[in-house]
């Protein structure tokens, strides 16, 4: 995967990060043991990464836990150095970590917070602003602005430690924002937060990127952010590119089967529903007024057919079967060779 | 990040540490009664001057004598070390590394903030000394201008040695696991050698020569060098080759303690958090 | 009881598991410990310089009362210490109601949570300062002066230990425990000397509010023959009343605790 020229906001060409952790064996012999020679093991975090992401581009970045995910944005916002492999953000080397560079983006790690904690905001967002040298004016517009949009007028004067766990995120993302970065890179923003708070943060992180024309790097627990924030995913996993490009394809590529949700006027028993769709597909879901069938792409003109002339078909629905659905199944399916 | 833009932050880098200072009060106190251990000396070294002054040093002298190495212990003290080994363990020194001003000058505003709560605190301190010195000690300010800026000049210079050397070993946390015995070796020297225990003057009976050695180590410079100029021990020309030697050490931990953070620096990258 | 010792080892062994990580600290915190130990010495080595006696003790006698200090500093730092600061945390992480819902005694099980085996090392070195103390003083210790002396080293243990369950008791009252145990570490740092070199309140303070002279005044003595039988039997008896008062207040604090949470 080749970036073309110097246009893209972040190039990564064949990066690998290795760790050498020390191994720490379980027991009190064996830890006996480690006191006199200590184990340790290399761990390849990345390996051989190559992308490259264009200027206001929003990317979901998927992967199993450990799959090198908050490694890549630590050696993209310049907090790690590459093993191997050249990286470029924004023009600069992130691990040059100049302060042009550090003005131009922003990291917001879900688990660690930068507000001080028994300050209000404002204080943390006066430090920044100092800090990173914005101009008073620009400060004032750009609070002003961030704090319309993630409604924490009421907030920013109480001290950070009496906040609930949604008010500080917003807080924390208008502080990593205050200095208008050109790229985020977001590393589950969300974790935590119950779901309408979610959708609070998505919404905003959708605004801000169409505000500023940003580019947003993002990783989550949560599908539904991936889905709903990011046209395009990137999916690693053991430290290699497995997948990059539309959402939508993913979803076609791994999954072509579509699902049918089936409510029925009566009863039906599930045994006579298989027997008739034969090798069609197969039933995933039943009780006694509804089921869900899975058909191939293919066979569900037919099969829907077939439904509705044996079945008492009350109503119908069709879709694409569940994000995390179609994740468990590509890292079960390909585990690397 | 250039230096006039540094400048240029740094008074509200200082506010906001001091807004936080205060919200910590109550900690404070609690830290700064946690020391004690002038008070300790001073009831050993009191009850052996009973029986007769030590040298210079009577009752009333070793009383001021404490009670001074209390209060420029409290306004020279910086615990940065205990700060970093925590960030670096916690994996918090990314977000202060995320920011575009150098981390060591994030740290130094934040510890020279919460110093005139110290003083403050301390301030009960400072005037019972002020009483018990009686109306000599305030001549001595009146009757030698000098000693003022030259007794405000060896404050700053101990606390930037005291700054400096600390986060000279806390960035020995990226190289090795055990930094915090390196500090802890640290702090023994300085509790021996600086005139904490006892006005090192003391050693002149029992080992001449490990007195002159710590004229030449920096740690006198922290606590008894300003102990024995407030209090008038010291004539004009021993405080300024005094001042001299201690702003040497300043100039040589400032080079120290950032050529260490380089380096680790550099290893942080390549390891991480 | 058999069960109470077996949990006791099993606390111990997760402890030492826990220790043997860290792989120089072993080495280091033996070090350290005869670092503060020859630290602890050099104001009484500079007092020696002077040659005078503070107060009726003799700069050996003096060691002697340093000696102890040493080996109960030991027994804080490796036993006493590492429990309360588990005790910090599980007030901090909420946890502490686990604690509290298993079937063991809770006093039990808070004291013995965790053990720091190298700080230890306090024990071996004012072991050593004793016996250089005894040098210096040219004699070996009779045997009923060092029965006595150990039977005031389990009295000063109980009213160590005791005074260790009256702060995490007071934790359930005030919030910040670890201040508290700063506190407490030093204002131990008092027991170094003898205590007769303080004068009026704080000699009595010293003596029967926070008792540093049991834990080391009066095992020196003892040990150096100068304390009369009658006196060892009161202090024992006064160390054993300590702990029964801390456990009622303890009784008390969990009471409060548990009915106070919901």
């Amino acid at each position: 995967m080749n970036s073309g020229g110097s246009s893209a906001t972040v190039e990564v060409e064949h990066l690998t990060k290795i760790y050498r952790v020390h191994k720490r064996p379980p027991g009190l012999a064996a830890a006996m043991k480690s006191l006199l020679r200590r184990r340790y093991e290399e761990v390849r975090a990345v390996d051989d990464l190559s992308l490259s992401i264009a200027p206001g581009e929003r990317v979901g970045f998927l992967g199993p836990n450990g799959a090198g995910k908050t490694t890549t944005l630590k050696v993209l916002s310049g907090l790690l150095h590459p093993t191997a492999g050249k990286v470029r953000v924004a023009g600069h080397v992130p691990q040059e970590r100049q302060a042009a560079f550090l003005k131009r983006i922003t990291l917001v790690m879900g688990q660690k917070q930068q507000l001080l904690w028994d300050l209000p905001p404002s204080e943390t967002f006066a430090l920044n602003r100092a800090v990173y040298d914005i101009p008073r004016v620009q400060f004032e517009e750009t609070l002003e602005e961030l704090t319309r949009l993630l409604e924490i007028g009421e907030v920013v004067g109480k001290p950070t430690r009496q906040l609930s766990l949604g008010e500080r995120m917003k807080c924390e993302l208008a502080a990593a924002l205050l200095h208008r970065p050109e790229v985020l890179f977001l590393d589950e923003p969300t974790i935590g937060l119950d779901v309408s708070m979610q959708l609070t943060v998505r919404e905003f992180v959708r605004r801000y990127n169409e505000r500023f024309g940003a580019t947003v790097m993002l990783t989550s627990h949560y599908m539904d952010d991936v889905a709903a924030l990011c046209p395009r995913v990137v999916v690693i996993d053991q430290g290699k590119l497995r997948y990059d490009g539309g959402l939508a394809e993913l979803v076609r590529t791994r999954r072509p089967e579509k699902r049918a949700v089936v409510g029925f006027e009566r009863p039906v028993v599930r045994a006579e529903l298989e027997e008739s769709l034969g090798g069609m597909g197969r039933v995933v879901e039943h009780s006694d007024g509804k089921a869900v069938i899975q058909v191939r792409q293919s066979d569900l003109k037919a099969a829907l057919a077939m439904v509705l002339a044996r079945f008492p078909v009350a109503d119908l629905t069709v879709e694409d079967p569940p994000l995390e659905e179609v994740m468990r199944e590509l890292f079960a399916g390909e585990k690397p060779r | 990040m250039t230096m006039r833009a540094a400048l240029r932050a740094y008074p509200t880098l200082l506010r906001v540490g001091l807004a936080e200072a205060v919200a910590y009060r109550a900690e404070m106190l609690v830290w700064m009664l946690t020391t004690t251990m002038p008070l300790v000396s001073l009831a050993l070294w009191h009850a052996v001057a009973e029986s007769g002054p030590i040298g210079r040093f009577g009752p009333r002298e070793l009383t001021s004598y404490f009670l001074a190495g209390l209060i420029v212990r409290q306004v020279t003290s910086s615990w940065v070390v205990w700060e970093m080994n925590q960030e670096i363990r916690t994996g918090t020194l990314s977000l202060r590394l995320l920011r575009p001003i150098h981390p060591l000058l994030g740290y130094s505003a934040e510890n020279l903030a919460a110093l005139p709560i110290r003083g403050a605190l301390s301030l009960p301190v400072a005037l019972a000394m002020l009483f018990l010195g009686g109306s000599e000690g305030v001549s001595r300010f009146l009757d030698d201008p000098t000693l003022v800026p030259m007794l405000i000049a060896a404050l700053v210079g101990a606390w930037l040695i005291t700054f400096l050397l600390m986060c000279a070993i806390g960035a020995l946390g990226f190289f090795m696991e055990s930094s915090s015995s390196v500090f802890e070796v640290y702090l023994g020297l300085f509790f021996a050698l600086s005139g904490y225990l006892f006005p090192l003057e003391f050693l002149a009976a029992r080992a001449p020569w490990v007195m002159g050695a710590t004229r030449a180590l920096p740690f006198y410079y922290q606590l008894g060098f300003p102990i024995e100029l407030m209090l008038g021990l010291l004539d004009r020309r021993a405080a300024l080759r005094g001042l001299a030697i201690e702003w040497a050490y300043v100039a040589f931990f400032y080079l120290l303690a950032t050529r260490l953070w380089r380096l680790g620096m550099r290893r942080f990258g390549a390891y991480g958090a | 009881m058999r069960r109470y010792l077996r949990l006791f080892f099993v606390q111990l062994r997760t402890s030492l598991t826990t220790g043997m990580q860290y792989r120089w600290e072993f080495l280091i915190d033996g070090l350290m410990a005869l670092f503060w130990a020859a630290m602890a010495l050099l104001p009484l080595w500079v007092l020696a310089g002077t040659g005078r006696e503070v107060e009726g003790w003799t700069h050996p006698e003096m060691i002697v009362v340093l000696g102890w200090f040493v080996v109960l500093k030991g027994l804080l730092d490796g036993a006493v210490n590492p429990s309360l600061m588990a005790v910090v945390e599980h007030i901090r992480k909420g946890t502490l109601d686990f604690v509290l819902l298993k079937p063991a005694d809770a006093q039990f099980l808070v004291s013995t949570a965790r053990f720091d085996p190298w700080k230890m090392v306090d024990l071996p070195a004012g072991g050593a300062i004793l016996v250089y103390a005894f040098s210096l003083l040219g004699r070996a210790p009779d045997a009923a002066h060092i029965a006595a002396a150990l039977l005031l080293l389990v009295a000063a243990s109980l009213v160590l230990y005791s005074l260790w369950i009256l702060v995490v008791s007071a934790a359930f009252f005030v919030v910040r425990l670890d201040n508290l145990a700063f506190l407490f570490m030093s204002i131990y740092d008092f027991a170094r000397w003898p205590v007769s070199i303080f004068k009026g309140a704080m000699r009595l303070v010293f003596t029967f509010v926070i008792p540093l002279a049991i834990m080391t005044t009066y095992p020196a003595r003892a040990l150096l023959g100068k304390l009369a039988p009658a006196v060892v039997a009161v202090v024992f008896l006064g160390a054993i009343g300590f702990m029964i008062v801390a456990r009622l207040v303890w009784v008390r604090a969990i009471g409060r605790y548990t009915s106070a949470s919901s």
